[in-house]
């Protein structure tokens, strides 16, 4: 008859292929968690991609429906026509002000505090037409997208979600921000 | 004891190891795999709003060189497209060369979608354009891709963090 020592032995023996040397073999986990790392390296661009943001435009179509289609568009509720205008230098806020003295602001630059200046300005003019949520930004030609892009910013954070992009020079509609977009 | 009954030994150690795996890559192409991508020469502007980017058909305008492209392939020099002359009457602003790419890639997904010729597609068209990129060039590519039949256009910047800088250096 097998003594205790002996079980135990033969246990141990039983059990020592699954764990040799009384460890668990780490060294797949190892080789596998270092090709996770080499192509996470490889490929990394997780970091660059979530810092993306994006400004939804709906253009005009091209083909336009029948003019017996049109019924049911919706009626013009513009309560304000609101333009602020970007030349070189320079951001101009104008808007028709509901029927009285049309107003218009110059603000020199277009540094950070030109800016907060503008984000001021239509912020007052929200407050004073609250139902006003379009505006219009009329870049000149040789404005960097860079700057068309901070403005469109002040805009939007100034609750001026419908945001038509347009051209002074040419007097004609580009496009227009997505009114029931994201 | 497996030798002793006569049963093979099973190892699962490699197994639960390429398990892991998957379920890394799986959760992190879950997480970043549908947004997009930053074009290769391009320093895009920054915002602090603006909805996610997702992975669109993207136009880009690069600088380091500066060029035109269209879903990873160079169209053409942003200064061939800035001066190229419209081939479409009342249309000034069409560039010729990128117009026919972006019809190839609207006429595709119309076929795609079964929808007609003469319809705008919904596809959304994204833009990464370079922050040095003038407005005219602009006004000219949303034109182009207009008329070629795209109406969903997205403007794709940085996301800007709270101090104003993003976070990482652009491609």
């Amino acid at each position: 008859m097998a003594s205790r020592f002996h079980k135990l032995r033969a246990r141990h023996q039983e059990r020592e292929p699954l764990t040799a040397h009384g460890r668990i073999n780490l060294v797949p986990l190892v080789d596998i968690l270092t090709s996770i790392v080499f192509f996470s390296l490889l490929t990394y661009t997780g970091a660059v991609m979530t810092n993306l943001t994006a400004f939804d435009l709906a253009l005009p179509p091209v083909v336009v429906t029948a003019p017996g289609t049109t019924s049911g568009a919706q009626p013009d509720t513009t309560t304000l026509i609101l333009a602020v205008g970007i030349k070189q230098g320079l951001i101009r806020v104008e808007h028709s002000n509901g029927g009285q003295a049309p107003f218009a602001q110059n603000i020199a630059g277009h540094g950070p505090a030109s800016l907060d200046t503008l984000q001021t300005v239509l912020n007052n003019i929200k407050q004073q037409f609250p139902d006003a949520d379009a505006a219009m930004v009329v870049p000149d030609d040789d404005v960097a997208y860079d700057d068309i892009v901070h403005v469109l910013e002040r805009v939007k954070l100034a609750r001026f979600p419908k945001i038509s992009l347009t051209s002074a020079a040419r007097s004609m509609q580009v496009a227009t921000n997505n009114p029931g977009g994201r | 004891m497996f030798q002793k009954f006569g049963l093979v030994q099973l190892n699962l150690i490699p197994l639960v190891d390429t398990f892991v795996a998957i379920v890394f890559f799986s959760l992190t192409a879950a997480t970043v795999g549908d947004l997009a991508p930053i074009l290769n020469g391009v320093t895009l502007p920054q915002a602090k709003v603006g909805a996610p980017a997702h992975q669109e058909l993207t136009l880009g305008v690069s600088s380091r060189p500066a060029a035109i492209v269209f879903n990873g392939h160079q169209v053409m020099s942003a200064t061939a497209a800035a001066q190229a002359t419209s081939n479409v009457p009342d249309q000034p602003l069409v560039v010729p060369q990128l117009y026919t790419a972006l019809k190839t890639a609207a006429d595709s997904i119309r076929n795609v979608n079964g929808v007609s010729q003469n319809e705008s597609v919904t596809t959304p068209l994204a833009i990464q354009g370079d922050k040095t990129m003038r407005y005219d060039l602009l006004q000219r590519l949303l034109q182009t891709a207009r008329l070629a039949g795209f109406r969903t256009i997205t403007l794709q910047v940085q996301r800007a963090t709270e101090q104003g800088e993003a976070a990482t250096v652009t491609m």
